[in-house]
């Protein structure tokens, strides 16, 4: 089932089993922060707006509920996203 | 309430605080109150370097080339390092050790505090290597004006939190005379200096360190002092992992999954924690017009310094939910980035200079003096 990543409702892309959902952005040309690539810098935090992802690495730094960094995870369906 | 090296009484550990309950008994792991210390440890561990990995040879010929504005740069950040190193290598241990009441806490902030100690140890390497005399070096910290107004705001906190643990600790709460001066001790103004401590110590750990950092990766962005960069390299990764660790005290205190009290006392410390963010980038921004007193480097200016530190105070103060303070959005230092990244990302060895090429290599430093038993 392929899983559509939504940015910012204007932009959209299509999850390619990437290792990550940064991996997978990176792919896509969208401009994202980040540093460690491993969970405890926090740079790729951004705001999960609806959806659900599952967690491939551990994250480090303090979450919201609603926040996923996406170094961390990759979408389990189609996913939106406020970066 | 007198600290004991291994408290009789029998507690479980799953409901304590993690400061300022029963004193740790039992060091077990198997079972966490607050499970992401146990990752910050094991990240830690897996993280561990050691300064002579890295190895420095060009980095003298590199120093010796420099004009005297570059070499003040350099080192003046090597001594403002060393500083906050020299206080990171001890201060989580005896400030925080003797009221942790979590194991995997009370082994975290071993960890951490270790891991500053080999900070400390790569700046002898480093300065070792560029000067004759470390001597010169190390004895301008006490000395330099600029650096001992430095420590004075970095150790602070630290120092009444440790001089209230130790009133706490031998007279326990209440009013009492000391020397012919009244003295009141009480809990809750314990637990308030504790979260300003800890919020200090984030701010060092996210911001001080960072205008170091900058100018490092600037050198190395001109191919110069590339093996500073390296161990600037590692000690940002460590550093980053410590500020994810302050980052949860502090949030786990705020947001009343830890002790519930704390969440009251975090709530009236935040204008203070405001406070302390904003001193630290006015005695950064002074600090980046004392290292280019003398002049500039190529793409790192007194000015240039002054944003950044802008910038990422906004994003460590976002870090803990508190609002941003300045008008930057954009990081004036893109390429700062590159440096940050760490190295768990795998890549070919053509690919990427590894941080730890030289792990178990051979003396690198040659000359011609020894191919002198060579006959052919």
């Amino acid at each position: 089932m392929s899983a559509t990543v939504t940015i910012n409702k204007v932009q959209s892309f299509v999850y390619g089993e990437e290792f990550s959902l940064l991996d997978s952005m990176e792919e896509h040309q969208i401009p994202v922060t980040y540093n460690c690539r491993g969970g405890y810098c926090g740079r790729c935090k951004v705001q999960l707006t609806s959806g659900k992802v599952n967690w491939v690495q551990d994250s480090l730094v303090s979450l919201e509920t609603d926040e996923i960094l996406v170094c961390c995870c990759v979408p389990d369906g189609s996913i939106s996203l406020t970066i | 309430m007198a600290y004991s090296t291994f408290n009789k009484v029998k507690n479980d550990a799953l409901k304590e605080p993690m400061f300022f309950g029963q004193n740790v008994n039992v060091a077990r792991y198997d079972q966490q109150r607050h499970a992401i210390f146990e990752k910050l440890i094991e990240k830690q561990l897996s993280f561990f370097w050691r300064p002579e990995e890295v190895d420095l040879s060009t980095d003298r010929k590199d120093f010796m080339a420099m004009a005297d504005h570059e070499r003040h740069i350099f080192l003046s950040n090597l001594k403002y390092q060393t500083l906050l190193d020299s206080v990171q290598g001890r201060s989580p241990n005896v400030a925080f050790l003797p009221v942790v009441s979590l194991p995997e806490l009370e082994t975290w902030l071993e960890t951490w505090s270790f891991s500053e100690t080999i900070h400390s140890r790569s700046y002898t390497h480093i300065i070792r290597n560029v000067v004759s005399d470390p001597g010169v070096v190390f004895d301008d910290i006490v000395d330099n004006p600029e650096i001992v107004k430095r420590a004075e705001s970095v150790t602070r906190y630290y120092d009444l939190f440790i001089e209230m643990c130790s009133e706490y600790s031998l007279l326990g709460e209440g009013v009492h005379q000391v020397n012919g001066k009244e003295v009141t001790v009480s809990l809750s103004s314990l637990k308030r200096q504790l979260y300003l401590t800890i919020a200090s110590v984030n701010v060092l750990e996210a911001v001080r360190f960072y205008v170091s950092f900058a100018c490092s990766f600037a050198f190395a962005e001109r191919a110069i002092m590339e093996g500073n960069a390296k161990v600037i390299k590692l000690i940002a990764r460590d550093e980053a992992l410590h500020l994810a660790g302050t980052q949860h005290m502090l949030n786990l205190m705020a947001s009343g999954q830890d002790d519930p009290e704390m969440v009251a006392i975090a709530e009236s410390c935040k204008d203070e924690v405001i406070e302390i963010f904003r001193e630290a980038a006015e005695q950064e921004r002074e600090w980046a017009k004392y290292l280019f007193k003398d002049g500039s480097m190529i793409g790192l200016n007194a000015e240039i310094l002054s944003d950044y530190v802008d910038y990422i105070t906004n994003v460590r103060l976002r870090g803990l939910g508190l609002e941003e303070m300045f008008e930057i959005r954009s990081n004036p230092l893109p390429w700062m980035n590159a440096w940050l990244v760490s190295d768990n990302v795998q890549v070919a060895p053509q690919e990427a200079e590894i941080s730890s090429y030289l792990v178990g290599a051979i003396d690198s430093n040659m000359d011609d003096a020894d191919f002198d038993d060579f006959d052919l």
